[in-house]
């Protein structure tokens, strides 16, 4: 529980402080830090078009995809707390629950039968399909090195004291954070500014929502980050911190991780849509380096 | 703190399969580079001043400074910016080259010695293939020589790899390859100028 | 089941014959109906048994009696194959009600017959032990099975691929015909039980290898699969789906009966058929992903599940030789669940598939679209099939994967240094197989049921409710087995302990796991409920219109300018290129051609192992005609090749050589 509550309090700010960091970085002052939730505020007052194409796929989509998110923040742990919902493997029911969401808002999104929403979709799918082995790649490389396979022990086993597993963290919270680009739809693999139907991804496959079920995308979107940012911060925030110090911690974190991505984006431009797959693949090779190192590590074959 | 560098060197190597400006080797070339200079500097308690003074000066400002100014040199006065000609897209270039990593954990782990340093090893051999593989794949001779300098700093490693100290006679072999390969396709490239973007592999007719 | 009832059987299934048409189904159900009763009784009775005993009798004839024996892995696919037969045969009545006008009364006589003696052979081959009872069982089966793929054969392509099949089912049974005579002639007795006894004295890898090919052909693992996607386009659906839900899980069933009886070499048994499985798996959805025959895709998707079920397998066997009693478990659990979900949901969209067939005449995915608006039943059938084949929470399919992931987990942490990586390049194949899943079940689902009718415009209504009632019944289970895992699972693992007898440690994690998972199931639940309900007050208030699509500005959209089938799959063509080609039909336009002529394009997916098959064929071929010529037809060169083998044989005699 405490980590969606954290979690529903990280996504207040985030997208907000994204969106600030960017137009700080192109020189002018930008929206305010909450002016994503007065958006979100707005449509949930506003009425919906639905399109005579769709079924009844179109409008449960946003639904099971918001609640996808929601039970996936609630299997994450917190450093230190108890997860009474963790079990053995419980990252895999992480991975497919997100699936799940992801399955219904493609479906949703070609069930408008517009072409563009067809394209995105396709994409979309390919790339979560790249990105998948990566995450489990570094999740069997954190289960080896610690011994356990459930979240809640991989984190709090996995101390950065020993030097080598100090490099296994740097690899992972940097594979965290490229993971939680791709997934979330951002630069290099996406811009969210685009404006051109042609080259969306993510933004297409939402042409049609409106209303209430665009206001529930927009949250799934929020949680999302707040959710990847949960991660990270439970492979950097130490469990032997007292409470106080570690939900400072963990809020530093995320808005460090806000502003990266601010940054990131700003100074990136968005790779060619057709070396996507080649980059994300890049992500399971650095995975891959990781594995060796804690396979080495394991073995007692390193100093 | 040498493991990290390592593993910086095996991220070099994998972003080396995937890049297609002639630029970007160059610049990957120098970081290599760099990261050598920082691993000999490391092995600094084994060797004499004289050899480290020798090693200093061949990775840092062979390596570092003269070899990417060269490489600099002939992409400008030539023009090629691009690798036009590859026999296979960037995705099964990764594909292989992850292959290479997981085929040199195995070869490694069965040789069952405590002797050598494992991780080196391991990087050494992964460059060993990925610049062989650079060399199989490409066509154009500047990925050749890319290629072959991949290779030398993979000789490189494998001496750090296997032994505590760094013979004189290894480093000089690899300084007159470097020499040889880098000054003389130089001089060759910028005096073809305009053609030499149409230098491929060599073919007898 | 004594001598009596098997006379019974046989006798009431040859009255199917002669029964006139009217009540024929009925008659044809109540036989299925009492084979069923007759046999999951017993298969009941050994579950329920504290022990799992296995229950054994004895019929025919004094001198020559068949032993019939049901143990707990028999019980379980006993009863699987019951379910998913009675289901099929429910189906077909609705299926084929509109051949009752094309075809004759005799073929559809002919039909139910080989339905019910499919159902029939397939019990047999998993209750028989002994070996030539078994091979005729299997023998049975492969015919039966050939009959009902012709059901069509007035198409060419169909006569085509059912003789294709059937020469590949005889290609297998000599190989297990082999094999079970190699063990017989060094054991004196052929069964599989003499298996024991062959295995203690014998090297354990080639005969293994010999029975793998042999019940692999039937399974569909990866190069010996190129029956698959010919025979299950061509049978009519409801044979397809219990084809693909049990027909298959036979050779499976042949493997695991197999591994009972292994004792030497194998880790690297257990290593071999992961391997094979992983290879299976990718493949098999990969060239699922550019199919656009509805059932095709389908068919290769039973490759890819078999896969998975093989790579449970391969890890229970690698347990078994590294005694990680916990891995036997998750494995062959994982793998026997996965036998059990994939007959339900593979079942389930044969028979959606087959549905839209009914209405639509058409299985090619490119002619359909929005068939949601005018089946909205089905489609709903093939959706939560599709949820549950891709292996996503909190259907069934998940169930199994999980079981299978946590054992490689397990396995990865624990085991040496090779072990390590191949069980980490096991789970690179199983991530990327489930990511593949997604892509090809989106693809299917939204361009066969939604968005606009491509190039086919009929007014059509639902199927009948006796098509629909199995489907509900397949769909249920589905979801039971998704939601209250736990009560499925216990039993899979008991099986384990009669198969391979060791010290199995304390079950709690897996029970532990798999009750979090169904608390978090009805945790998603409630959230959906929760967040429909907040939605519907919020919405009362608001005006909620009806609209065209977003057409970005374009006024003139049209419903061929949607995402088809091959568009989709189009990246994934390029990017997988030689191992998926396609071949393209297409005249390009010269430089000549000013005024160019009609033309169509056409593209078709090509199965990379059935073209190695084909040149391999092709030779065989050419020898075989050069070989032909000496078949002249005149009697007068017959009497001549008669009369110089007497002379060869004579020369020899002369010389001794003989």
């Amino acid at each position: 529980m405490t980590g969606l509550v954290l979690a529903i309090l990280t996504a207040v700010f985030f997208p907000g402080v994204i969106t600030r960091v960017k137009s700080i970085a192109s020189g002018r002052k930008g929206p305010g830090i909450l002016q994503p939730w007065r958006n979100v505020f707005v449509l949930l007052r506003k009425g919906s078009v639905i399109s005579a194409t769709t079924s009844f796929v179109f409008r449960i989509a946003p639904v099971i995809y918001l609640a996808t998110i929601i039970v996936a923040i609630l299997i994450l742990p917190f450093p230190g707390r108890q997860s009474w919902l963790g079990f053995e493997g419980d990252f895999v029911f992480f991975a497919y629950l997100l699936a799940l969401g992801k399955f219904l808002f493609i479906i949703g999104a070609m069930d408008t039968g517009s072409s563009f929403e067809g394209m995105g979709a396709n994409r979309e799918a390919l790339y979560s399909m790249l990105v998948e082995p990566a995450f489990f790649i570094l999740f069997g490389t954190l289960g080896m090195l610690t011994g356990h396979t459930s979240m809640q022990e991989i984190f709090e086993y996995f101390r950065m004291s020993d030097y080598n597993s100090v490099i296994i963290g740097i690899i992972a919270v940097y594979l965290l954070v490229q993971i939680a680009m791709v997934e979330n739809s951002r630069v290099p693999v996406d811009d969210p500014k685009t404006h051109l139907e042609l080259t969306m991804i993510h933004e297409v496959m939402v042409l049609d929502h409106s209303g209430f079920d665009l206001a529930l995308i927009h949250i799934g979107t929020a949680l999302k980050f707040a959710m990847y940012g949960t991660l990270i911060a439970n492979c950097l925030i130490p469990v032997s911190w007292p409470v106080a110090g570690q939900f400072t911690l963990y809020f530093a974190i995320q808005l460090l991780f806000a502003a990266a991505i601010g940054f990131m984006e700003s100074f990136r431009a968005r790779k060619k849509l057709m070396k996507n797959p080649q980059y994300i693949l890049t992500l399971s090779s650095i995975a891959l380096m990781a594995f060796v190192l804690c396979l080495l590590l394991i073995n007692q074959m390193i100093r | 703190m040498d493991v990290l560098i390592v593993v910086l060197f095996a991220i070099t190597l994998i972003y080396l399969s995937v890049t297609e400006r002639f630029s970007i080797y160059t610049n990957l070339i120098g970081t290599q580079g760099l990261l050598l200079f920082f691993l000999a500097f490391s092995e600094m308690e084994k060797i004499t001043l004289m050899n480290l003074l020798f090693i200093t000066t061949e990775t840092l400002v062979f390596k570092v400074l003269v070899v990417p100014y060269l490489l600099y040199r002939i992409i400008g006065k030539t023009g090629i910016e691009k690798v036009h000609q590859k026999s296979m897209p960037g995705l099964y270039s990764l594909l292989f080259v992850s292959l290479g990593l997981i085929l040199s954990i195995i070869i490694s782990h069965s040789l069952h010695t405590t002797t050598i340093n494992m991780i080196y090893f391991i990087v050494a051999f992964f460059s060993i293939y990925t610049g062989l593989f650079l060399i199989i794949t490409h066509k154009k001779i500047f990925s050749h020589l890319i290629g072959f300098l991949v290779l030398e700093n993979a000789v490189l490693l494998l001496s750090l790899a296997i032994g505590s100290q760094m013979p004189m006679l290894i480093n000089i072999g690899i300084l007159l390859d470097i020499f040889v390969s880098v000054l003389i396709l130089g001089i060759f490239m910028m005096r073809l100028k305009q053609s030499a973007h149409q230098l491929t592999m060599l073919k007898d007719d | 089941m004594d001598s009596i009832f098997l006379i019974a059987i046989i006798v009431a299934s040859f009255f199917i014959l002669l029964v006139p048409g009217r009540i024929r189904y009925f008659y044809a159900l109540l036989v299925s109906l009492f084979i069923v009763a007759l046999t999951s009784i017993p298969a009941i009775a050994v579950f329920c048994s504290p022990s799992l005993s296995p229950v054994s009798f004895s019929a025919g004839l004094p001198q020559y009696s068949l032993t019939f024996t049901i143990d707990a892995l028999s019980a379980f696919f006993i009863l699987i194959t019951n379910l998913v037969s009675l289901a099929g045969m429910l189906y077909s009545r609705g299926y084929l009600q509109a051949y009752v006008t094309q075809k004759s009364c005799f073929e559809l006589s002919l039909h139910y017959f080989c339905f019910v003696w499919l159902h029939f052979s397939m019990l047999a081959v998993l209750m028989l032990r002994d070996g030539l009872p078994f091979l005729v069982a299997w023998e049975l089966m492969a015919v039966s099975s050939f009959m009902l793929v012709l059901f069509e054969g007035e198409k060419r392509i169909t006569l085509k691929t059912a003789v294709t099949y059937l020469i590949q089912m005889h290609v297998g049974f000599f190989l297990l015909v082999t094999a079970f005579l190699i063990c017989g002639t060094s054991t004196g007795i052929m069964s599989f039980d003499a298996l024991k006894i062959y295995f203690a004295n014998h090297r354990n890898f080639g005969l293994f290898l010999l029975f793998f090919a042999g019940f692999g052909i039937k399974a569909g693992f990866m190069p010996m699969h190129t029956w698959l996607p010919g025979a299950h386009p061509a049978a009519p659906s409801h044979v397809s789906g219990v084809m693909s839900g049990v027909m298959i899980k036979m050779g499976i069933y042949g493997i695991v009966r197999v591994l009972m009886y292994i004792q030497s070499d194998v880790y690297a048994i257990g290593v071999f058929i992961l391997a094979i499985s992983a290879i299976s798996g990718v493949m098999g959805v990969m060239m699922a992903i550019v199919q656009h025959d509805l059932k095709k895709l389908l068919a290769y998707h039973s490759i890819e599940n078999i896969g998975i079920i093989g790579m449970g397998i391969g890890l229970g066997t690698m347990g078994l030789g590294i005694h990680n009693p916990m891995l036997v478990v998750l494995g062959f659990g994982g793998g026997l669940l996965h036998v059990l979900n994939h007959s339900l949901f593979k079942s389930l969209l044969f028979f959606s598939a087959g549905s839209v067939y009914k209405r639509f005449h058409t299985r090619n995915i490119e002619d359909l679209g929005g068939i949601i608006h005018q089946m909205p039943k089905t489609a709903t059938f093939f959706l939560i099939g599709s949820v549950a084949i891709c292996g996503l929470p909190p259907l069934n399919g998940f169930i199994s994967e999980i079981l299978i992931y946590a054992g490689l987990f397990r396995g990865l942490s624990t085991g040496g240094f090779n072990q390590s990586v191949a069980l980490l390049l096991a789970i690179i194949a199983l991530a990327l197989i489930g990511g593949l899943a997604i892509f090809c079940f989106t693809k299917a689902f939204s361009v066969v049921f939604l968005g606009s009718p491509r190039k086919i415009h009929l007014e059509v209504k639902e199927v009948d409710g006796g098509m629909l009632f199995p489907q509900a019944i397949l769909a249920l289970l589905i979801i039971a087995i998704g939601l209250f895992p736990v009560v499925f699972v216990t039993p899979v693992t008991h099986i384990l302990s009669t198969l391979f007898p060791m010290s199995y440690p304390d079950l709690s994690p897996i029970t532990g796991m798999l009750t979090k998972i169904s608390l978090l199931s009805f945790i998603l639940i409630a959230v959906v409920l929760v967040l429909f309900y907040v939605r519907y007050l919020v919405q009362k208030k608001r005006i909620i219109q009806q609209g065209p699509t977003w057409g970005c500005g374009y006024t003139a959209v049209d419903a061929r300018q949607q995402y088809t089938g091959s568009s989709y799959a189009g990246v994934i063509n390029e990017l997988a290129d030689p191992l998926l080609h396609s071949h393209t039909d297409y005249q390009p336009i010269a430089e000549e051609e000013i005024f160019p002529s009609s033309r169509k394009f056409e593209t078709h997916p090509v199965d990379v192992f059935g073209k190695g098959l084909n040149v391999i064929t092709n030779f065989l071929m050419l020898i075989l005609k050069k070989l032909a010529r000496l078949q002249t037809g005149y009697i007068q060169h017959y009497i001549l090749y008669a009369f110089v083998y007497i002379l060869i044989i004579f020369v020899l005699l002369y010389l001794k050589l003989l």
